[in-house]
């Protein structure tokens, strides 16, 4: 049997190229990201939350959006000042929606953009969408970003996390 | 019974079957990788949900992660290290299975990253356990062979 501190000695070898490629990677890849973990102030000064701000594709022409948590979506919620959009189809929309969310369905951006025409580039935006098995939430926040939206989040754990929470939920006839 | 379960792992037929499962952990490992390596922001992003992890270590784990799961499963394809990259594999493997137990037992509900980076994929939960549970199965069967060959060469 192989010894103990060839063994040992493999296992590092293994961790050190891979740290290597991994490293190089990101400087060739096109969605390379940085080693530092930047962090993003989601709120106001006072009663904002710091949370990590995941790159989607940093090297990209501007596809990129940060993730936030359903106590940062609800903090920004009782803010005010956020708008929120659901990025599902209208039924499920019309079926449930976080309390004063646009419907701007993801599958159907292009067909929405009147509705973005009278807001600001610096409007902080938040999508969601399901919460489970969707990214609908992601590629519309990508959308957006790349239209020009500078404050673009999305809420990942989405329509399922917040009806969970029993914050306030709306529903269109 | 032991014995038998000897002579089978050490026959013609197990020492083949042996190989074939180890290219095949190798080849899942492999493919696990890719759509991490490709999008290291998404996969830190998996990472971040899951709550664990200190924020600083987040980036360079979803960067140096996904390369060891495809040097590991490259490793035991081409049956180079293949020792190392199984105990790496299993011991990830097992890492990622009390992550998504203990994501679970906190009632976090999240994409689980394990097998894609995008949310429409593998979603956690107790199928995911289960397929860990089958993965460090095979593991432990290929570490388990080096036991019962003493002297066995594995470069």
């Amino acid at each position: 049997m192989q010894s103990i501190p060839t063994l040992l000695k493999d296992i590092l070898g293994l961790f050190l190229v891979s740290t290597i490629l991994g490293l190089t990677a990101q400087t060739i890849l096109p969605n390379g990201i940085g080693i530092k973990t930047e962090l993003t102030l989601v709120g106001s000064d006072s009663s904002g939350t710091v949370i990590p701000s995941v790159t989607i594709n940093p090297n990209g022409d501007s596809n990129e959006a940060n993730s936030i948590s359903l106590e940062q979506a609800y903090s920004a919620y009782l803010e005010g000042s956020v708008i929120f959009l659901d990025a599902r189809d209208q039924v499920a929309y019309q079926q449930g929606h976080i309390l004063g969310a646009i419907n701007l369905p993801a599958h159907a951006f292009m067909d929405s953009l009147s509705l973005l025409d009278e807001l600001d580039s610096e409007q902080i935006l938040i999508t969601y969408c399901d919460g489970v098995d969707c990214n609908a939430s992601i590629d519309l926040a990508g959308d957006l970003t790349m239209m020009g939206f500078t404050r673009v989040f999305f809420f990942f754990g989405g329509w399922q996390e917040w009806q969970t929470a029993d914050y306030p939920t709306g529903s269109s006839p | 019974m032991n014995s038998t379960f000897h002579h089978l792992l050490e026959s013609k037929f197990g020492k083949l079957l042996l190989l074939l499962l180890q290219m095949g952990l190798g080849l899942l490992f492999i493919l696990a990788s890719l759509d991490k390596i490709w999008n290291p922001g998404l996969f830190a992003k998996a990472i971040a949900n899951y709550q664990i992890l200190p924020l600083p270590l987040l980036h360079i784990t979803a960067i140096i992660l996904p390369w060891i799961e495809m040097l590991s499963g490259l490793a035991l394809v081409f049956n180079r290290y293949p020792r190392a990259a199984n105990l790496i594999i299993g011991s990830m493997t097992l890492v990622f299975t009390l992550a998504i137990g203990s994501a679970m037992l906190r009632g976090l509900d999240f994409n689980c990253g394990c097998f894609s980076v995008t949310s429409t994929e593998t979603t956690m939960g107790s199928l995911k356990i289960i397929q860990n549970i089958g993965i460090l199965g095979v593991s432990w069967l290929l570490e388990y062979r080096h036991w019962l060959t003493p002297g066995r060469q594995d470069h």
